[in-house]
């Protein structure tokens, strides 16, 4: 999953350790860099639109709630917006009409054809990489123009996949 | 059955229809209840299932797509009230709340109504008249020639030599207006055209009366107003003043009481001049007269908002006075028990109001399901709304979803009580100017208490983006969230435990204590 903040056009990726039923943060990628992280580790309250965060030994509570795919969160006395993205559905800035590879990896599925009208959001190939499949989706509506590989094809990260014209 | 307090009123009711909707319909019900007053309320098809039809003894539907079949439809109103048995209506703001001709329905329908008379409603409302009263009264009045402008083919032509005679910068108001719909400040001749159409638009659609006159801007001025209270009998008293300098395109955002600009004295000849204001139209009831503070302490009178204002809570705080109860009382006839030596300013109280839009991208009107709504509560805070948690925002309506008041020993503590609140309050799922509030109230310029009308239209596009927090603790809850979010759902259903709704705390105590004492 990637995610971004608000109307910004940056792309986060996080890992999370599981450690004594807390979940502690390991890692944060900004546009693909690893980023200086603060010690946060998360547990869930009882209330399930609530999270406990501890930042720095510092306790405090996150309201956060799933609306569709975003998550709405109250912290500190203020709301923000993250947006879930599925790898792949780059974002605005970069998809003016190519569509590249968000990683290294195997092309498993191709599920359009050249010459096909595809919608925002569609699910345009399936990619694997580390074992894990990933759905390469369409960054607008529009023609798929071409398609750079074949099935069982590696690729690598920032090849150009499909082309998507108006 | 009239409520014991209405034993020698001259003119008892029992029930009362509110013909609003909203916070101000939940507000006044809420007094009508607490009076013991049967509280009736109408409501759209939008409105069905909101908070003001279910806490209301009897709902009305009023069917129909647009405003002016439902909420504005004086006939179906009155209807309403028939088919209740609704023995008086109180207006709320907004809507019919400052036309003549549905104060004279309801009184010819020989229903009681909450307002002032008719007559009185129509002097003020016209702002031609009610400045010619203002001039016969001796109530200063802004400065600059007044020109009023027919709407018609020709209007172009004695527009253009009406500003041109007022002087630029003008502002082109409705003359049935208010609240800041249809008004429009004009600073150059090319652009009056457009905004003299753009006002005359907006006019025709929230008033039905698309009239607008000419004055000249001040600049650099405060908006402070005087709440007042007059009875039948003749006496009047006025609750002090509140400072609504705060404004973004006339719309008020933050008020406040006592100003922070005005000394006693201006204060005490201010009120003078609202009594006297309201004593030219034998004003009955409660009202407010806006005025407006010149930076060399002169004030000038703006207009007469013949109903109650939306801002009324911070005046309720300061001076312990019901102000929806005393429209009752003096409604049914009673006599004010008030004294104006009497009337004190007690501490501090500020009110904010909640919209749902965005400031950081031009106020764009947001809309959603307020997925999650958690008010802050607590000695001093009042929260007026009416929306509950899961209601959905539409562009329906007006965006206001909440007033925030806090009350507190001085400006300072309530300011900060007014941060603590504002971020207590926890809206998810539509956008809100919650965090822009927070940052408006930290301003040098608003905790020195220098705010004019003109702050926020002049203020730098920093104030309206929102402090960043770090992305990564930001990304680490939603990642946790994308992970926990289910089973955290699961375990609670898992072991038959229901979640509190509004304590968050696992299971109801009531509960416990019967499995122990079946």
């Amino acid at each position: 999953m990637e995610w971004s903040i608000g109307e910004e056009n940056i792309r986060y990726t996080a890992e999370l350790a599981d450690k004594e039923g807390k979940l502690e943060l390991s890692s944060i990628k900004k546009d693909g860099n690893e980023i200086d992280i603060s010690d946060v580790t998360i547990s869930h309250d009882s209330n399930f639109n609530r999270l406990l965060v501890n930042i720095d030994k510092n306790s405090k509570l996150a309201h956060v709630v799933k609306i569709k795919d975003s998550y709405w969160i109250h912290l500190d006395g203020r709301v923000h917006v993250v947006n879930a993205h599925e790898i792949g559905l780059s974002s605005q800035k970069q998809s003016e009409g190519s569509l590249i590879a968000p990683m290294p990896g195997t092309i498993i599925e191709i599920l359009v054809k050249e010459g096909q009208r595809v919608r925002k959001g569609q699910d345009l190939m399936v990619m694997e990489a580390m074992k894990m499949e990933h759905k390469i989706q369409s960054p607008k509506d529009g023609e798929v123009i071409s398609i750079s590989h074949k099935i069982g094809q590696r690729v690598d990260m920032g090849a150009i996949l499909v082309e998507i014209g108006d | 059955m009239y409520p014991d307090w209405m034993d020698d009123a001259s003119n008892p009711f029992s029930s009362v229809l509110v013909a609003n909707r909203g916070e101000i319909a939940v507000r006044i019900l809420n007094s009508a209840r607490e009076l013991g007053l049967k509280g009736i309320s109408i409501y759209s098809d939008s409105d069905a299932n909101s908070l003001h039809v279910e806490i209301s003894e009897e709902a009305i539907h009023l069917p129909g797509k647009q405003l002016s079949e439902t909420y504005l439809n004086i006939d179906a109103i009155i209807n309403a009230a028939k088919i209740s048995g609704a023995e008086a209506i109180h207006p709320g703001y907004g809507f019919l709340s400052e036309r003549s001709d549905f104060a004279q329905a309801v009184v010819d329908s020989g229903l009681i109504w909450i307002g002032p008379s008719p007559n009185s409603i129509e002097i003020m409302g016209d702002k031609i008249s009610a400045r010619n009263k203002m001039i016969d009264s001796g109530v200063p009045i802004i400065p600059g020639e007044e020109i009023f402008v027919e709407k018609n083919e020709d209007y172009i032509g004695p527009l253009a030599a009406a500003a041109a005679r007022v002087g630029y910068p003008l502002l082109l108001k409705a003359s049935a207006g208010g609240g800041g719909k249809g008004m429009r400040a004009v600073y150059e001749p090319k652009n009056l055209k457009s905004q003299y159409e753009a006002a005359s638009r907006e006019a025709s659609t929230a008033f039905g009366d698309g009239t607008v006159y000419v004055e000249r801007l001040l600049t650099k001025a405060r908006h402070i107003e005087i709440q007042i209270l007059c009875d039948e009998k003749g006496n009047s008293v006025h609750l002090n003043e509140r400072d609504c300098s705060l404004q973004r395109r006339h719309q008020k955002v933050i008020e406040e009481t006592p100003s922070p600009a005005l000394s006693n004295e201006i204060r005490k000849l201010m009120g003078e001049s609202a009594l006297k204001a309201a004593n030219s139209v034998n004003y009955i009831g409660a009202g407010t007269v806006e005025f407006l503070l010149s930076s060399k302490g002169q004030f000038f009178f703006l207009e007469m908002n013949t109903r109650l204002q939306v801002e009324h809570p911070i005046t309720e705080l300061i001076t312990g006075i019901d102000i929806v109860q005393k429209q009752f009382e003096i409604a049914a006839g009673f006599e004010l028990n008030l004294k104006q030596q009497d009337i004190g300013i007690n501490g501090h109280s500020i009110e904010a109001r909640i919209y749902a839009e965005n400031p950081s991208n031009g106020f764009l009107p947001a809309t959603g399901i307020l997925s999650k709504w958690k008010f802050p509560t607590g000695p001093g805070i009042r929260l007026d709304s009416g929306f509950r948690e899961g209601d959905e925002i539409t562009i329906d309506f007006d965006p206001m979803l909440a007033k925030l008041i806090v009350h507190a020993s001085n400006r300072e503590t309530a300011l900060r009580k007014l941060d603590t609140a504002l971020s207590d309050f926890i809206i998810l799922g539509v956008v809100t100017n919650l965090g822009f509030l927070r940052d408006i109230i930290k301003q040098d310029s608003f905790s020195e208490g220098q705010i004019t009308t003109d702050y926020l239209d002049k203020a730098p596009e920093s104030l309206f983006i929102p402090p960043s927090a770090d992305p990564s603790h930001l990304i680490a809850i939603a990642s946790a969230m994308e992970r926990m979010g289910i089973n955290g759902q699961l375990s609670g259903q898992s072991n038959g435990e229901i979640t509190d709704y509004y304590s968050g705390h696992i299971g109801d105590p009531f509960k416990t204590l019967s499995k122990i004492f079946p």
